[in-house]
């Protein structure tokens, strides 16, 4: 896998996450996982065809999606993760990928996404294709938040 | 044209005159007009229009919050902002709160007319995508699964989903991208799945990851079929798949997005399959 291809998805985290709200924007692992990988909490999948295809996948655990849903509705309190958290992380998921897409598009890849699509859940397997998964840990205000990638 | 036409929204009455001429002279139906948000929302309620031009600059508001407040109202009116000034944050601003089109000032007749019209036509195909996917989907999952398995496969009545989804134990997900971007999902249990892998492979699976693998390609044939169907019938549609995630784990719940999907429960030999497929009509001729 190209690691050309994914510094729009961290450029795109740096962009994104201070116009929410967030100002303290980190870095943290980069790995590479063979087949799946597995989470338990909130899962937002971007499908991507043009240039290049794939798929992105959002994971965070349930106590952070709580905290950025919080975060994006003007820090109101969130006790339970409901229609309106759910909405909030889908479009979070949208508007990263969204940016990303610009990104590429500023060095000539071309790329469309599809909408994503929010899930939630107990050891979730994840499987993209048959390709290999590239997983990047990032942190907004020490929230983790985990951007999955996978190219064919 | 549609009937229930346009309103134009400008707080300089000669701006007024100058886009009612345009749209009128081609034919356009403009119902009502308005200088300020007061008279935008009552000449909106009452005129119900399929289309308003925004002005940036009103007296006691802006064409953001005016469009946001037509939006409460009736959140299918598409809105075309012209303004006089254009800048990127501007431009980013109006996608924000779903303006659907920008026309800077001095308003160029050519250029406003063919911007309702693009509105019209995806429209238009909007609306055929929209009555025909889900009868293409089923019929291209009944038909994949009646080739490769050689069985009978039947379907109950469509149903809206407006509530989150539970998972059986297997999720494929398949994102659409086209001039209407969308998802399509079949879930099954994993009794289900093991049992309709080997049917297709007329033996039983190596091992669990075969199913899995079998089950993406299943859906990816499935939903890539469907999208050609539809593209034959209609070209503009653009319809692509992007590469199958195969999900599977305990208390799976998938939640609506945030534009209509229909689910479909499938009967086979195999047990049962739920297909789940929508597409989203956006704010597509900002592409």
């Amino acid at each position: 896998m190209d690691v050309n291809n994914i510094n729009p998805f961290m450029e795109s985290f740096n962009l994104v996450m201070p116009q929410l709200g967030f100002s303290n924007i980190k870095k943290g692992n980069l790995s590479v996982k063979d087949k799946e990988i597995t989470n338990t909490g909130v899962i937002m999948l971007v499908g991507i065809v043009g240039d290049i295809k794939g798929n992105v996948a959002y994971s965070l655990d349930m106590d952070s999606a709580k905290k950025v849903a919080s975060k994006m509705m003007m820090d109101m309190p969130v006790e339970e993760f409901g229609e309106m958290e759910k909405s909030a992380l889908a479009e979070l998921s949208n508007m990263l990928t969204a940016s990303a897409v610009t990104i590429f598009s500023s060095s000539e890849v071309f790329i469309d996404i599809s909408t994503p699509t929010l899930l939630q859940g107990d050891n979730v397997s994840l499987k993209i294709g048959s390709g290999k998964i590239l997983c990047i840990q990032l942190f907004a205000d020490d929230i983790p938040i985990d951007i999955n990638i996978s190219f064919d | 044209m549609k009937d229930n036409g346009i309103v134009i929204i400008d707080d300089s009455p000669f701006s007024v005159a100058i886009i009612r001429n345009i749209l009128e002279e081609e034919g356009f139906n403009v119902v009502g007009e308005a200088n300020s948000l007061e008279e935008a929302l009552e000449v909106i309620t009452k005129t119900k229009p399929y289309l308003v031009t925004m002005d940036m600059t009103l007296p006691d508001t802006d064409g953001f919050e005016c469009t946001r407040s037509i939006h409460k109202i009736d959140d299918s009116i598409r809105v075309i902002m012209i303004s006089s000034m254009m800048d990127d944050e501007i431009v980013k601003e109006s996608k924000r709160n779903k303006i659907i089109d920008f026309i800077q000032k001095p308003v160029d007749g050519d250029e406003l007319i063919a911007a309702v019209e693009k509105i019209l036509k995806a429209d238009e195909l909007y609306t055929f995508l929209d009555d025909k996917y889900n009868e293409i989907f089923i019929e291209s999952l009944l038909d994949c699964i009646g080739v490769m398995t050689k069985t009978q496969v039947n379907h109950q009545e469509a149903y809206l989903q407006t509530k989150d989804f539970n998972s059986s134990g297997i999720t494929v997900v398949i994102g659409i991208i086209g001039l209407f971007p969308g998802r399509m999902f079949i879930d099954l249990s994993k009794e289900t799945a093991g049992k309709l892998v080997a049917a297709i492979l007329s033996k039983e699976p190596k091992d669990y990851n075969e199913v899995l693998l079998g089950l993406g390609e299943l859906a990816n044939i499935i939903s890539g079929n469907a999208s050609s169907m539809l593209n034959r019938q209609n070209r503009a549609l653009g319809l692509r798949i992007a590469p199958p995630l195969i999900l599977h784990g305990d208390n799976i719940v998938i939640s609506p997005p945030d534009f209509d999907t229909i689910t479909t429960l499938i009967e086979t030999d195999f047990g049962d399959i739920t297909l789940n497929v929508g597409f989203k009509r956006g704010d597509e001729t900002w592409m």
